[in-house]
């Protein structure tokens, strides 16, 4: 039932607002992202403190892993539809609000469910209800950004079909017509039966096919390119939680791999690329000349030690990871809505062309130097707490090397994201931007999503700690 | 019936070739519906075979969404575009090498997969797996929007093959998701197509990149 509802309001509000225009769009947007906000949260919460709530015959299932998914995905979307009016005022346009909410939805689908087949539906869902909003400013670039979004994610999520039917093969193989073969539970129970070199193919298809979607180098080509094109509330979205998602995708996975063929083959993978992501990061933040494109790849950065982390596993490793999605999710979204003011500020979205924020956009600059200091992985924010975790799991559990690389490759991204957020920040632009407009009520939810990047970072709220280990229980017994 | 399905697989990867042998986009177009309708057969000879009513209506579904409606918006994206868009002598030899190539592959990667099952099909596997693959290079070696959409819905066409020669079917809502999916790409891939000949005056993809760095 509460899935149920969790799914249907924005389902519903994108519905309605397909016809609704003007002062009752707003309105209606608005409180469709509250709704979804609530349900969310509750939601999240109720999992991680009881059982698996369970609907339509097991199709739809939260456990505490979707939940913090379904948490995270309605706080990002909460904070990208505050920006969202704001957005559209300067470019109005077409079907904004709905197409918003359908991509919500597809989300919240993806990690809602037990059945790995809708999952992979609801996954390709995400692509094709975003495509239009990446597209939304019509213009050459974005025409580009789009073509390429869609014919390589695509690719991906076929690819990635091409492992579920593998996964499925597999299961039904060992065990004739077992019900609800695709069902992720059933796969759990099954695991040790399943043949070992058909399940690491399999794996492999699906690492290939939903990290594209992740934006796991070298699949991530994509990426840079749909995140500085897209609406900066869709940017923040796409990069927030969209991304997160298919690393969940890859989650859901990994436990019938490690227990059928062994732990090392998926940890081997997901180790590797994840430092191949953080290095190709490393390297393009660097040479970014756009700042919505640094952002882009900060975010293939943040995946890759998200990947790090998942592939080192243990304890430590898994739930600093499942924590640093969290993490990136709120800077990162951050970032990415005040990269939309800036451009509407100064008419650009590249580097050389913007400086000097901090005196013209108080507010603004405020923000994103916050949000930019988080991401570069500084205390007191969460992202070093995460960072911290993952390191020290890749050390623990025996991976010097690695840990080691990783750092190297986080400084050398460090040193360039806060190059280029310095001469945004207090560089001197080629012309005087308008001054700030907006009053300090704009800034609200951002400040929110700051003082939650604080409490991960300095004081653990109650209850935190035991919903991580909760979760890890899931994905890592 | 196991020789038939075996068969038909066959004939779906000589088509496949046979794609990449061709130029003309028409002919082309033409070897798509080929190979979708000897899909459809793969999948009620199947269903036959394996007495899966289920079966019976995907191969119904195949042939109208990729034997009539996908090439008749497919024709739509391709009206006005150039018959041949590769220049003239340019052979498709070097291609073909490499198509051959990816059976060979397919035989390899598909090992795994052909050694842990006694379905009477299984030979047929690694030939829909390299229709796959051979999609997959249509797909990143096509020089225009048609192309990559071609390529795509060849290796969606392998990829949907070997699923049935595998599972003997998927879930419904499954095999339901996958037709929508493709459908929406192509109509997607359709507006996308429009804009670009808009802005572009072509449709060759080549004019984009802007996008650098």
């Amino acid at each position: 039932m509460m899935l149920g509802v969790l799914l249907a309001v924005p389902l519903i509000g994108a519905v309605l607002l397909w016809r609704a225009a003007g002062r009752v769009a707003t309105a209606l947007h608005t409180l469709t992202a509250g709704f979804t906000l609530a349900a969310a949260l509750a939601v999240g919460v109720r999992v991680n403190q009881g059982p698996p709530l369970v609907a339509l015959d097991g199709f739809l299932r939260a456990d505490a892993l979707s939940g913090w998914m379904i948490a995270l995905i309605g706080i990002v979307a909460a904070l990208a539809a505050s920006e969202a009016p704001r957005y559209l005022a300067q470019t109005p346009g077409g079907r904004f609000y709905p197409l918003f909410h359908l991509f919500v939805f597809t989300m919240l689908t993806a990690v809602s469910t037990d059945d790995v087949g809708l999952m992979w539906v609801a996954v390709e869902g995400t692509t094709l209800a975003s495509v239009f909003l990446v597209n939304f400013e019509r213009t050459r670039a974005s025409l580009e950004a789009s073509y390429k979004y869609l014919l390589l994610c695509s690719i991906g999520i076929a690819i990635a079909f091409l492992g579920t039917v593998l996964v499925y093969f597999a299961g039904i193989q060992q065990f004739g017509d077992e019900a609800h073969a695709l069902r992720w539970t059933t796969l759990q129970r099954l695991a040790p039966g399943l043949a070992p070199r058909v399940m690491e193919l399999a794996f492999v298809f699906l690492v290939v096919g939903y990290g594209t979607k992740a934006g796991l180098a070298p699949m991530h080509t994509w990426l840079p390119d749909a995140h500085s094109e897209a609406p900066a509330p869709v940017s923040a979205l796409m990069s927030g939680v969209l991304l997160s998602v298919g690393v969940y995708a890859i989650l859901r996975f990994k436990p019938a791999v490690d227990v059928a063929a062994g732990p090392r083959f998926a940890q081997n993978i997901l180790l590797a690329l994840g430092l191949l992501s953080i290095a190709v990061a490393a390297a393009f933040l660097w040479i970014s000349a756009n700042y919505k494109r640094m952002l882009a790849y900060s975010s293939v950065e943040h995946i890759g030690l998200v990947c790090l982390g998942l592939g080192v596993g243990g304890v430590l490793g898994t739930a600093g990871a499942l924590l640093h999605i969290a993490n990136h999710a709120l800077a990162k979204s951050l970032a990415f809505l005040v990269s939309g003011r800036i451009r509407a500020a100064y008419g650009s979205t590249e580097i050389a062309a913007v400086g000097g924020l901090m005196r013209s956009q108080p507010r603004s600059g405020a923000l994103f130097l916050a949000a930019i200091l988080a991401l570069v992985g500084l205390p007191p924010f969460g992202l070093f707490v995460s960072e911290v975790m993952i390191l020290a799991a890749c050390f623990s559990q025996g991976f010097p090397l690695v840990a080691g690389a990783a750092l190297v490759l986080l400084v050398i991204a460090f040193a360039g994201l806060l190059r280029s957020g310095h001469a945004i920040l207090y560089g001197t632009p080629p012309r005087e931007p308008a001054m700030e407009t907006h009053g300090w009520r704009s800034a609200l939810p951002g400040a929110a999503a700051l003082l939650l990047l604080l409490l991960t970072g300095l004081v653990w709220p109650p209850g935190l700690g035991d919903a991580l280990n909760r979760i890890v229980a899931i994905v890592a017994p | 019936m196991t020789n038939a399905a075996n068969l038909l697989a066959f004939l779906g990867l000589v088509v496949t070739l046979l794609i990449v042998w061709r130029q003309s986009w028409p002919a082309r177009l033409r070897l798509f519906v080929a190979q979708s309708l000897l899909l459809a057969a793969l999948a009620s000879t199947i269903g036959v075979l394996a007495q899966r009513r289920g079966l019976l209506l995907v191969a119904a579904v195949v042939v109208v969404v990729k034997g009539w409606v996908i090439p008749r918006v497919l024709a739509r994206i391709g009206a006005g575009a150039p018959v041949r868009p590769v220049a003239p002598g340019r052979s498709s030899g070097l291609a073909l090498l490499g198509a051959g190539a990816l059976v060979v592959a397919a035989y390899v990667i598909m090992l795994p997969v052909t050694a842990a099952t006694e379905l009477p099909t299984e030979r047929a596997i690694p030939l829909t797996f390299a229709m796959a693959l051979i999609g997959l290079l249509l797909c990143v070696t096509g020089r225009d929007a048609l192309g990559h959409i071609l390529g795509f819905l060849v290796f969606e066409n392998g990829i949907f093959g070997l699923a049935i020669l595998a599972t003997y079917g998927l879930p419904g809502i499954v095999e339901a998701g996958v037709f929508l999916d493709v459908l929406v790409i192509v109509l997607i891939m359709e507006a996308v197509v429009v804009q670009v000949r808009r802005e572009h005056d072509s449709i060759d993809v080549d004019h984009l990149r802007e996008l650098r760095g």
